[in-house]
């Protein structure tokens, strides 16, 4: 039997394998230049696009995308009475911070963005940060919540949602001018987690702010059972009963308070609230639950690129088929910050490294009006880099939808308080 | 002392909410001489019956309580003649595999469910959610009553199967030694399949209730392993009747730290409890474990 010649075909298919290589190697500078020729911004989405969150990263990819699709349409960014395209890059976190940092490396080193757009977590965006410093590239973070982002004093970072310490403590004091008679006690529940943890102590910090008594302060681990801690709140009869956590606490705070037949005046949770399977799981009993978000589709706010914040609903509505929540809605404003800093800068791409410098400093000056609401970045302070300009919209479950119900201005119903007992 | 009565009566009744998912995990391990860590799994798998009885057939949540005995006794009765060969393999730990496996299969467990019924948080309704009794100044929750209620009764079934029948016998003996209980006629793998179905159809049930008194998604099974370990190291492992007793001591520590301590002390509580009572008495706190 005559011997296969392998020797023949592997040299033949490293041969062919070099050819590819070098063909592809020699190829990219010319897509480049092609590329540079264009003329086009560069921005970097990195986000949770796999792993646990996955729907969370889905929401700000496509809040990104509509800045990027609306801006485009109208024949891109405004430069010095030129317009620019954005051409957008995406890395994909894992839902892991680690990885978050890694692809953010990617995007600026490979792709050579001008600027990021931040991930869906805080944890990622925390990771994120050094990376940004450490290569002088500016980031709009259009979904972390948490204080930590902001107490690390990120130069190059932004934030479009307000820290949560900050709107939990805000919707007390508007939940004590729209209660009749006025609201005077609160107990908070803060789950021992630290998403959770720090919505409560915004809860308890605002609280002394907006003029009530915190009657109790009670941390409770994810595991814990709520019953003895529920008898005790019922014991003290406070008018609030604030509650820091996710949605399944969220859920038993109900159920063993119902089954314990107490209700306060008035029940707030800050997140969750607003998820459909909330209301849903609960039934009849979810209505009354008062929840806080940073935006709806029904304020009154608006800008030039998506006009009003119905305007931008009905858009999104298009796009993606659902209602825009507000990290999608704050991820969409993030892009009209970087277009207004661009065309304040009056650089052209793409940009060089001591003009993203400069684009972070025009940034930081940020002072404009958009459908989303007011954005403007502080400059000291425990909240450095954020914009905690929005006042937070209060919504209530009525008749198992959830509805604006203060502060006026935004209000689409009245404010059931205090609630009935239970049937 | 109207908070002092009405802690009291919490502890009692989150003692008794532990001890459904506890007491069968117990005679798993008695007979099968295995850790199983799908019990959360077992659990989480019950509640979801629960829900879909009450979102998809609009039927009471109590229903599912049988059907989920009938359907996750089966499968667990299929599963265990596995983790039974597992355990009994000539390969070096076996002890070790095992517990390997059924790590696995929570992990399975938990991975399905997130795949099939996603994050969200679900709720099984009964004609008792939310319903209470007001004696004197103490209010008592309907739905954890009948959740204690099922556990004496699951506890005072088995006490009655396991010492006043012939197949108890047969189980007690298996438990004692598996070699001389072999040699008296039993046969084991078909016993150990019969008891690990009994365990996961018991545990399923006690999962309907769960998923009734808090709220059901894929992460909380974990949670439940926990406590049942929590529960059977208390109890000394295998001891059926210890694992009521040591329900109630739990939860009536909970309760009592939560109330008048704080509730991020409550676990510091259980587990100085368990570190105790493992110095003092490592065979359980009735001194019958294995």
């Amino acid at each position: 039997m005559a011997p296969i010649d392998r020797s023949f075909s592997r040299r033949r298919f490293l041969g062919g394998s070099a050819m590819a290589i070098t063909a592809s190697a020699l190829g990219t500078p010319f897509v480049r230049t092609a590329r540079a020729q264009a003329a086009t911004f560069k921005a970097g989405v990195i986000t949770s696009l796999s792993g646990e969150n996955i729907l969370g990263g889905n929401l700000t990819k496509q809040g990104y995308d509509l800045w990027a699709d609306a801006i485009n349409a109208k024949g891109g960014v405004e430069v010095a009475g030129d317009r620019f395209k954005v051409e957008m890059f995406y890395g994909d976190d894992q839902s892991s911070p680690a990885t978050g940092a890694d692809a953010a490396e990617r995007l600026i080193v490979q792709n050579g963005v001008d600027v990021l757009f931040g991930p869906y977590t805080s944890g990622s965006t925390i990771a994120v940060q050094p990376i940004c410093q450490k290569y002088q590239v500016p980031m709009i973070s259009g979904s972390a919540e948490s204080p930590n982002v902001w107490k690390a004093k990120p130069e190059f970072n932004f934030g479009i949602i307000p820290a949560v310490d900050t709107t939990s403590g805000l919707s007390l004091g508007v939940l004590a001018k729209l209660s009749k008679p006025a609201a005077k006690t609160v107990a908070v529940i803060s789950v021992n987690e630290p998403f959770s943890k720090e919505t409560g102590e915004g809860f308890r910090d605002g609280a002394k702010a907006a003029g009530l008594e915190v009657v109790t302060y009670e941390l409770v681990p994810p595991e814990g059972d709520l019953t003895p801690v529920i008898s005790k709140i019922a014991a003290l009869n406070p008018d609030v009963i604030a509650v820091g956590g996710h949605e399944e606490v969220l859920l038993n705070v109900v159920k063993t308070s119902k089954s314990l037949n107490y209700r306060p005046k008035a029940l707030i949770m800050h997140y969750g609230i607003t998820n459909p399977a909330f209301a849903q799981a609960l039934g009849a009993d979810a209505d009354g639950t008062t929840g806080v978000v940073v935006w709806l589709p029904t304020v009154s706010y608006k800008d030039d690129v998506f006009g009003t914040a119905k305007d931008f609903a009905q858009m999104a509505q298009k796009k993606l088929g659902g209602e825009p929540d507000y990290t999608a809605a704050a991820c969409a404003a993030s892009g009209l910050v970087l277009g207004d800093a661009l065309k304040r800068l009056g650089k052209k791409p793409a940009l060089t490294p001591e003009n993203r410098v400069a684009l972070k400093d025009a940034i930081a000056e940020t002072d404009i009006q958009t459908f989303y609401g007011p954005i403007k970045f502080e400059k000291d302070g425990p909240h450095y880099h954020d914009n905690i300009q929005p006042v937070p919209v209060l919504v209530q479950i009525q008749g198992g939808k959830t509805v604006a119900v203060g502060p006026k201005e935004a209000a689409a119903a009245d404010y059931i308080y205090p609630l009935p007992a239970w049937k | 002392m109207d908070l002092f009565l009405q802690t009291l009566l919490n502890g009692l009744l989150i003692g008794g909410v532990i001890a459904t998912f506890t007491i069968a995990f117990q005679l798993a391990f008695g007979v099968l001489h295995v850790i199983d860590f799908a019990v959360g799994g077992w659990v989480v798998l019950g509640g979801y019956l629960g829900y879909y009885i009450t979102a998809w057939l609009g039927l009471d949540g109590f229903i599912a309580i049988p059907l989920a005995f009938v359907l996750f006794g089966t499968l667990g009765y299929l599963i265990g003649p596995v983790l039974y060969n597992v355990r009994n393999s000539r390969t070096a730990r076996p002890e070790l595999m095992a517990l390997a496996l059924s790590f696995g299969l929570f992990t399975l467990l938990r991975g399905g469910m997130l795949t099939a019924w996603g994050f969200n948080t679900r709720n099984v309704t009964t004609t008792l959610s939310g319903e209470s009794l007001a004696i004197g100044p103490i209010t008592v929750p309907l739905i954890r009553v009948v959740a204690a209620a099922f556990a004496a009764a699951i506890a005072g079934g088995l006490f009655l199967f396991l010492y006043r029948t012939r197949y108890g016998l047969a189980i007690r003996a298996t438990a004692e030694n598996r070699h001389n209980a072999a040699l008296m006629g039993v046969n084991i793998g078909r016993l150990s399949a019969n008891v690990y179905g009994l365990y996961a159809g018991i545990t399923a049930m006690a999962g309907v209730l769960m998923g009734a008194i808090y709220s059901v998604n894929p992460e909380v099974g974990l949670r439940y392993t926990l406590f049942a370990f929590f529960v059977a190291v208390l109890a000394g492992l295998g001891s059926v009747e210890g694992a009521l007793v040591a329900a109630l001591l739990l939860g009536v520590i909970e309760a009592f730290v939560s109330t008048y301590v704080g509730a991020s002390y409550s676990l510091l509580a259980i587990f100085t409890t368990l570190f105790l009572v493992l110095l003092v008495s490592p065979r359980g706190i009735l001194r019958r474990g294995l």
